[in-house]
């Protein structure tokens, strides 16, 4: 049966599962070690949380072609940035389902436009950010379940991150967010209803120009058909920190992000059905991104977009918009 | 998607084991992670062919800095290694870089036996934990 993904601003029970299961994940050993990744240093112990991670930072390294001009990867700056999450999540989902031992838990997701609407000097103190939710911002991170001891190993710690080339490396840190440095405020409700408005889902050059609702909800362009950081990527840049690397799901808030991003995706598709494009007509250039192409995913080579546009059957949203 | 076939998929031992494997697949960071900065940009016109390259060269307290900037068809900079952003100038980019990478840009004091170690007038602002108070241009009051 469909688990029920919520509003983690509004119900606090899945907000403390949500918190419980990211610690149980961050401290589950997965049997492998950084070296087994390429990752320099000495070898250490990978946890299960921290494979979220890699995933992400490898995909963002495989171009989709290599060297293709728009910079389109395995999961970002093409037709591919939805579904692929989408997969990331309900992996991540299945696995906090495991360590809480409750098959009915859904992942929260954190509407931040509701946030974005407040005046940008009251947007660090919404709910999310609070001791009982997220914590606050700083580096290290010092409230809130996620922030560092020094001296307490069980603590949360960065261990994997990149450097300036975008390259997996060990680190041993606490989390890093910077609110509102290179942004003044999070997308508002308007965005999301102007970017909803749009019925192709991608289209031509399928890249960080396109004025189509993948390329609005991912960020790269606003509501005037402006190249600008906004939506998605504006919430990454606007937290800041770990957010800011292509290692952002290292702050658990990611998926929350990601979570309200797929919500969104599911309110497009229930105005416009369940559609992709491209289709599989559309040239070399696009594959990866095309919707009988593999989505780069443990799930195997029959994981495609069209197997993620119904997901009726392991998850619904309490609200779409 | 069947409930199955991601139950299956979603063990750790199966994600470990994918990204194992594409990890030894993806070119070994091809374009990127060498410190490459250069993106050429085709363009037709008039019967002309246009192609433009561009090449950053940054350096940041005298230090060059290894970061793979490039430009985009519509001339926003991209930094692979800040993925959720771009940028109208290079110059913007490279505050993002020292806010993301702190430790990259960590300058060691000059070692130095005569000058007194109590003297803080020539170290470097201490890493700062607020916002930053003015970002010259770029941000908006409010
Ligand atoms: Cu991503």
């Amino acid at each position: 049966m469909a688990v029920v993904r919520s509003n983690i601003s509004t119900n606090a029970g899945v907000r403390d599962q949500y918190i419980e299961g990211v610690k149980l994940l961050k401290k589950e050993a997965s049997g492998r070690t950084t070296d087994e990744f390429g990752i320099p240093g000495a070898a250490r112990s990978v946890s299960t949380y921290d494979l979220f991670v890699i995933w992400h930072v490898t995909a963002m390294m495989i171009e989709t072609p290599p060297g293709n001009p728009a910079q389109r990867n395995a999961a970002h700056r093409g037709p591919i940035f939805a579904p692929w999450h989408r997969v990331m999540l309900m992996v991540f989902e299945q696995n906090l389902q495991r360590v809480l031992n409750d098959a009915n838990f859904g992942l929260p997701y954190w509407d931040w436009a509701e946030d974005g609407d407040l005046p940008p000097q009251e947007q660090s103190s919404a709910a999310i950010w609070g001791a009982n939710c997220m914590g606050g911002e700083g580096n290290p991170v010092a409230s809130g379940p996620f922030a560092f001891h020094a001296n307490d190993p069980s603590a949360f710690r960065v261990r994997i991150s990149t450097n300036i080339s975008g390259e997996l490396r060990s680190v041993n840190r606490g989390l890093r967010r910077a609110f509102g440095v290179s942004t003044d405020a999070l997308p508002r409700t308007a965005h999301v209803t102007n970017a909803l408005a749009l019925s192709p889902y991608d289209s031509p050059d399928w890249d960080a120009d396109a004025n189509t609702f993948r390329n609005r909800i991912e960020g790269w362009m606003n509501d005037d058909g402006v190249s600008a950081t906004s939506m998605h990527n504006l919430v990454h840049v606007w937290i800041g920190g770990e957010m800011l690397l292509g290692s952002s799901p290292n702050d658990p808030v990611f998926f929350l992000n990601h979570c309200n991003i797929d919500r969104l995706w599911e309110s497009w598709m229930s105005r416009n059905g369940r559609v992709y494009v491209p289709d599989m007509t559309a040239g070399a250039d696009l594959k990866g991104h095309r919707i009988d192409d593999p989505i780069g995913s443990p799930l195997g080579r029959s994981a495609t977009p069209r197997e993620t546009l119904d997901v009726s059957a392991i998850y619904e949203y309490d609200a779409l918009i | 998607m069947e409930t199955k076939k991601l139950a299956q998929g979603a063990a750790p031992r199966k994600l470990s084991d994918y990204l194992t494997r594409a990890r030894d697949k993806a070119p070994a960071h091809a374009g990127h992670g060498a410190g490459g900065a250069q993106s050429v940009r085709n363009d037709h016109y008039r019967g002309h062919e246009i192609e433009i390259v561009t090449t950053y060269k940054i350096l940041v307290d005298g230090k060059k800095v290894r970061a793979p900037l490039g430009v985009d068809a519509s001339g926003q900079v991209h930094c692979h290694s800040l993925p959720n952003y771009q940028t109208a100038s290079a110059v913007d980019m490279v505050r993002a870089l020292i806010d993301g990478f702190p430790e990259e840009f960590e300058r060691k004091p000059a070692p130095s036996k005569s000058r007194p170690p109590a003297s803080h007038k020539r170290r470097p602002a201490p890493a700062r934990k607020s916002k930053p108070a003015a970002k010259k241009g770029s941000k908006h009051e409010h």
